[in-house]
C-alpha cells in the first residue's frame, strides 16, 4: 500500500510537472502578456517598464528555471529580487514562491486565497447534493425496477444529464430568484450562513449531471449486487429486506461510484467555471476566466498547478477509498 | 420477505417515457402562465424629499474585477471608480468636462510659458486618518508614484517633470521639477511647456496618499498592501473590502466639500449584465451601466423608466486602422475612398441605440468636435468611386485587402459593410486573431494591411487622441501606439504647437485644423462612437453621467424610505 502511494505520487509530480512546463510555454507563445494586462491604450515606455519590472525582457528558458526556482529571481518587483549582500535571491515555486499577480497588484497565493474556499463550498456542497439526490434516486430507481418511479427517476436522469448548466443556471436565476424570490440574484453575500445560502442554487444546479449519472450507475450496480449469491443467502437467512439493502447490497454497489466521485471532484472544481460566472460566484473559476482574458501568467500558472495536483489527489483518494471499501483489492497488486 | 418482481402486464417503456415528456409540457405550461409577471416598471419610488438628504446605502454593481484600490495603480475602469470615492486630486472636471479646483484652493497660476504650474492647496483638507494634507504629501506621493520601485503604469503622463525620467530610472534621488514651497503650495516645473500636463495631474495617478500609512504598511505587509487598505482624502473611506465580491465604503464627514451623501455605498464585483439587469429590475441595485441586451432594449422602450434612463455617448470611438505604409493604404485617395464607401446607418441599425455614426476622430462631447466639418467621412459612393480613378483604380483593387478583427462582433461589422467596399472595387478578407496577437502584431510596421481598433480617452483633452494615435512620435519598431503608421510633418507640427498653447482659444483652434486634416487624410475610416444606457431607481436624486468619470456618484443622494409599489398595479400593467 504504501510502496503503491509514493509510486503515485511520484507518477503524479511527474504529470504535474508536464503540464505546468507544457502551459508555460503555451502562454509564452499566446501573445504578450504586458500588452494585455495593459490594454490596447498602452504607450511603449509603460510596455517596456513592466516587461523590465517582470523580467519578460529576459530569454524564456531564464524564465521558465526562474519561475521553478532553480534559476534566480527575474522579477526586479519581487522583495527576494536582490539580497543584502548583493546577490540575486530565489523566488520560484521550489521556495513557495507563486509570483505576483501582474493585474491584481496582489501575491498570487494570496489572490487564490481569497478564491479556493469560496470555490470549495461551492464544490463540496454540489458533491453532497449530488451524493444525497443520486444514490438516494439510484436505490430507489433499483428497489423498483421497472415501475412508474423507475421510469421517472430514469427519465429525469436522462434530462439532468442532458441539461448543460449554461442552460440551467440562467434559467433558475429566472425562476427562482428574480420571480419566485426564494434564492439570491447571485453573489456570496456577506457571513458564513449567507455565503451557504447563496451557495444553495448553484451547487445544486452544478450538482445536477453529476446526480443524474451517479443515479443511473448506482441503480445498475444495485440491480447487479441484489443478484448476487450473498444477498440471496442474506436473504434466505431471514434478515429484513431493508437490512439485507443497506449491509450487503448498496455497499458492494457503491464501490464503482467512489470511484467516479474520487475522478470527478478535480472536474467539479474546474466544471464550476461556468457556473461561477452565471452566478457571479466570485471563486477560481471566475479567477480561471479573469486570469486568462488578460494573460495573468502567474495566477493561470498556479490555478493549472493546483488543478493538476488536485486531479492526482482525486485519482488517488479513488483509488484508497475503494481499496477500504473492498478488502478484496489490494494496491499493490 | 419481498419476492421478484411481479409479472402482471404494465404499459410498455416507451408509453411511460412519452406520458413523462407530456407531463414535463404541461409542467412547463403550467409555470409560465402561473408565475408572477415580471415588473414592467421601477419596483420602488422615493419618499418625496426634495431637499437632499443624507444617509441609506447606495449599491452599484459591475461583470468585473476591482484590481486595486492604490491609485498609482489604477488603470483601469472599474479601480479607478473606486479610487474616485477614496481619493481626491488637487483639479478635477465639472459635469461639462471643464477643469476646475478641487484639492487646489483655485486653477494653478501658469507661468515661464506654459512650462510651471503652481498650486495653492486647499485649507483644511484631512485625510481620513485626520491628519491635514500638506503640499508635502502631493509632492511624496508624486515621488512613489514615478519611483522605479513601484513601476506604475502612470509614469509616461508625467514624464515632462524636469528630472522625472532620471528619478524613475533611479539615476537620481528626487525630482528637482516638483518643488515644495510651504505647507500649501507646490509647483511643477516642466521641460517644456504642455498644457495636456494639467490633464495629467486630474488622474487618480496623481491622487495624493497619507504617506505616514502608506510606509507603515508597505513595512508590515508588503509593497502591494496599500491597494486593499487605502487611506486618502476622497468622499468616502474603505469599510471592508470582500475581494471579487464587493467593496463597501463609509461616508467621510470631515471630507472638504460636505454634501447630503449616502451613509454607505456598496460597490459589487464580477455581476454578470444579466444577474445586474435581474437585480435591478427587481430593486436590488440602484443603478446600472450597460445592462444586458434584453434588459436595455426593454428599459429603453419602456415608459415607465423613461425619467429615469439616459443614453450616454462614451467618449470613444471604434474605427478601421489602415496601415499607411503598404499598400493600397499607402495612397490617401485609397484610404478616402473606403472612408465615404462605408454606410455607417446599417451599424446604427444592427444594434439601434448603442452608436453614433462617427465622422471624425474626436467624440460628439469633445471640443472641438465639429458636426458641420467640411471634411466629416461620411457615406457618399459617388465620392468614394471618385477617389478610387484618382488613386489610380477606376476598376478596383485586383487583390483582396486584409482586415484583422479580434472577435466575432467586429465579424459581424465586417460583414455588413464589406458589400459596401466591394461596390467601389475593393474586396475585404476578414482575418480573426486573438486579442493578445491583435495588440502585438498591429504595433508592429509593416504587418497588418487594415484592422479593427478603437480609442478610449484617457483624459478629456483632444490631444489625448491624437497626439497618441497619429503623431509620428508614436511610431516604434514595437508596440507603436500609432498603429496605422501615419506621418505627416504639418500634423505634427499642429499637435506639438496645440500642447504647448496657453491660450484656451488658439489651442482648440490648432486642434480644429488638426481633426479636419486627419478626417481628410483617412489614416482611420472612423465607424461609430458607442452609447452606453444608464438607468436609476426613482428613489436616487441628483445623479448626472459625468463626460470623464464612468461611475461618478459622488453628489448623489437617496430619497429615503423608498416605497414599494404595488405588485396588483405592474400585474394590471402588465397584461395591458
Amino acid at each position: 500500500m504504501i510502496r503503491f502511494i509514493v509510486q503515485r505520487v511520484l507518477w503524479g509530480l511527474l504529470v504535474v510537472m508536464s503540464v505546468v512546463t507544457l502551459v508555460f510555454f503555451l502562454i509564452f507563445v499566446a501573445g504578450d502578456p504586458a500588452v494585455t494586462v495593459l490594454g490596447p491604450q498602452a504607450r511603449a515606455e509603460q510596455i517596456a517598464d513592466f516587461n523590465a519590472k517582470k523580467g519578460l525582457d529576459r530569454p524564456v528558458t531564464e524564465q521558465f528555471l526562474s519561475y521553478l526556482g532553480i534559476l534566480p529571481c527575474v522579477r526586479k518587483d519581487s522583495p527576494k529580487y536582490e539580497r543584502e549582500d548583493g546577490s540575486r535571491g530565489f523566488c520560484g515555486v521550489l521556495q513557495g514562491d507563486l509570483g505576483e499577480s501582474y493585474s491584481h497588484h496582489e501575491s498570487v497565493a494570496r489572490v487564490i486565497g481569497f478564491r479556493l474556499p469560496r470555490t470549495l463550498l461551492l464544490a463540496s456542497m454540489a458533491v453532497l447534493f449530488e451524493l444525497i439526490i443520486g444514490l438516494t434516486a439510484g436505490v430507489i430507481a433499483a428497489l423498483r425496477r421497472n415501475r412508474w418511479s423507475d421510469t421517472l427517476i430514469m427519465f429525469s436522469t436522462f434530462v439532468g444529464i442532458s441539461l448543460p448548466t449554461y442552460v440551467t443556471g440562467p434559467i433558475s436565476l429566472l425562476l427562482f430568484s428574480f420571480l419566485l424570490g426564494w434564492f439570491p440574484f447571485g453573489g456570496y453575500g456577506v457571513d458564513p450562513l449567507d455565503h451557504i445560502y447563496h451557495a444553495l442554487l448553484p451547487a445544486f444546479i452544478l450538482a445536477i449531471a453529476g446526480a443524474a449519472t451517479y443515479a443511473r450507475v448506482m441503480r445498475g450496480e444495485l440491480i447487479e449486487t441484489l443478484r448476487h449469491d450473498h444477498v440471496r443467502t442474506a436473504k434466505a437467512k431471514g434478515m429484513p429486506p431493508s437490512q439485507v439493502v443497506i449491509r450487503h447490497a448498496i455497499r458492494n454497489a457503491l464501490l464503482p461510484v467512489v470511484t467516479l466521485i474520487g475522478l470527478s471532484l478535480p472536474f467539479l472544481v474546474g466544471g464550476a467555471i461556468i457556473t461561477e460566472k452565471i452566478f457571479a460566484w466570485p471563486g477560481l473559476g471566475l479567477l480561471t476566466i479573469e486570469s486568462i482574458e488578460s494573460l495573468d501568467a502567474p495566477v493561470i500558472m498556479a490555478v493549472v498547478l493546483m488543478f493538476g495536483i488536485a486531479v492526482q489527489v482525486g485519482n488517488l483518494f479513488a483509488d484508497i477509498a475503494v481499496a477500504a471499501l473492498d478488502p478484496r483489492i489490494r494496491l499493490n497488486d | 420477505m419481498r419476492s421478484t418482481p411481479k409479472t402482471k402486464s404494465r404499459p410498455p417503456r416507451w408509453f411511460a417515457g412519452l406520458v413523462m415528456i407530456a407531463a414535463t409540457i404541461a409542467l412547463g405550461g403550467w409555470v409560465v402562465t402561473h408565475f408572477p409577471k415580471a415588473p414592467i416598471g421601477p419596483r420602488f419610488v422615493g419618499a418625496g424629499n426634495e431637499t437632499p438628504q443624507a444617509g441609506g446605502t447606495f449599491i452599484f454593481a459591475e461583470g468585473s474585477n476591482i484590481h486595486t484600490l492604490d491609485p498609482h495603480f489604477a488603470y483601469d475602469t472599474l479601480s479607478t471608480a473606486a479610487c474616485r470615492l477614496l481619493y481626491d486630486g488637487l483639479l478635477d472636471y465639472d459635469y461639462d468636462g471643464n477643469m476646475i479646483p478641487s484639492l487646489a484652493a483655485s486653477l494653478p497660476e501658469v507661468s515661464d510659458g506654459g512650462r510651471v504650474f503652481r498650486f495653492t492647496l486647499r485649507e483644511g483638507v484631512k485625510f481620513h486618518n485626520g491628519r491635514e494634507l500638506t503640499a508635502e504629501d502631493v509632492s511624496w506621493s508624486m515621488h512613489r508614484l514615478l519611483s522605479e520601485r513601484i513601476g506604475s503604469p502612470g509614469y509616461p503622463f508625467y514624464k515632462s517633470i524636469i528630472g522625472a525620467p532620471e528619478y524613475h530610472t533611479g539615476k537620481k534621488d528626487t525630482i528637482e521639477g516638483i518643488v515644495v514651497l510651504d505647507a500649501r503650495t507646490i509647483e511643477f516645473r516642466l521641460d517644456e511647456a504642455d498644457q495636456t500636463f494639467l490633464n495629467a495631474i486630474a488622474m487618480p495617478f496623481a491622487y495624493p496618499i497619507a504617506r505616514e500609512h502608506v510606509e507603515a504598511l508597505e513595512k508590515a505587509e508588503g509593497p502591494t498592501a496599500v491597494g486593499r487598505n487605502p487611506v486618502g482624502a476622497g468622499p468616502f473611506s474603505l469599510r471592508r473590502w470582500e475581494r471579487g465580491v464587493q467593496v463597501e465604503f463609509d461616508r467621510f464627514d470631515d471630507y472638504w466639500n460636505p454634501m447630503a451623501r449616502p451613509a454607505q455605498m456598496v460597490f459589487l464585483e464580477n455581476i454578470s449584465p444579466d444577474v445586474a439587469s435581474a437585480r435591478f429590475r427587481n430593486g436590488d441595485l440602484d443603478i446600472i451601466y450597460r445592462p444586458s441586451k434584453v434588459s436595455r432594449l426593454f428599459i429603453r422602450n419602456s415608459e415607465a423608466w423613461e425619467p429615469y434612463r439616459v443614453d450616454v455617448p462614451a467618449a470613444g470611438l471604434f474605427a478601421l486602422g489602415l496601415n499607411c505604409e503598404l499598400p493600397p493604404f499607402d495612397n490617401v485617395h485609397v484610404r478616402r475612398a473606403m472612408s465615404f464607401a462605408i454606410d455607417r446607418s446599417k451599424l446604427e441599425r444592427l444594434n439601434p441605440g448603442k452608436m453614433i455614426a462617427a465622422t471624425q476622430v474626436l467624440p460628439p462631447m469633445l471640443p472641438p468636435h465639429d458636426p458641420e466639418l467640411p471634411e466629416a467621412q461620411t457615406f457618399d459612393s459617388e465620392r468614394a468611386k471618385e477617389e478610387m480613378r484618382l488613386a489610380g483604380y477606376p476598376d478596383g483593387i485586383p487583390e483582396p485587402v486584409q482586415l484583422w478583427v479580434r472577435s466575432a462582433g467586429e465579424a459581424n461589422y465586417a460583414q455588413l459593410f464589406q458589400q459596401d467596399l466591394k461596390a467601389i472595387g475593393i474586396d475585404i478578407e476578414l482575418k480573426m486573431v486573438t486579442f493578445a496577437t491583435y495588440l502585438k502584431e498591429t504595433g508592429r510596421p509593416r504587418v497588418a494591411q487594415s484592422a479593427f481598433t478603437g480609442w478610449h480617452q484617457d483624459f478629456p483633452d483632444p490631444s489625448n487622441f491624437m497626439d497618441i494615435l497619429f503623431h509620428s512620435r508614436s511610431i516604434h519598431p514595437e508596440n507603436s501606439e500609432n498603429r496605422s503608421f501615419y506621418r505627416n510633418p504639418k500634423l505634427d507640427a499642429l499637435l506639438d504647437a496645440g500642447r504647448a498653447e496657453v491660450d484656451k482659444a488658439k489651442r482648440l483652434e490648432l486642434y480644429a485644423q488638426a481633426n479636419a486634416l486627419l478626417a481628410a487624410d483617412a489614416p482611420w475610416v472612423f465607424l461609430f462612437y458607442p452609447v452606453e444606457l444608464f438607468a436609476w431607481q426613482p428613489y436616487v436624486r441628483n445623479f448626472r453621467q459625468h463626460p470623464v468619470w464612468l461611475h461618478e456618484y459622488r453628489n448623489v443622494w437617496l430619497d429615503l424610505p423608498r416605497r414599494r409599489v404595488s405588485q396588483d398595479i405592474y400585474g394590471q400593467e402588465a397584461t395591458q
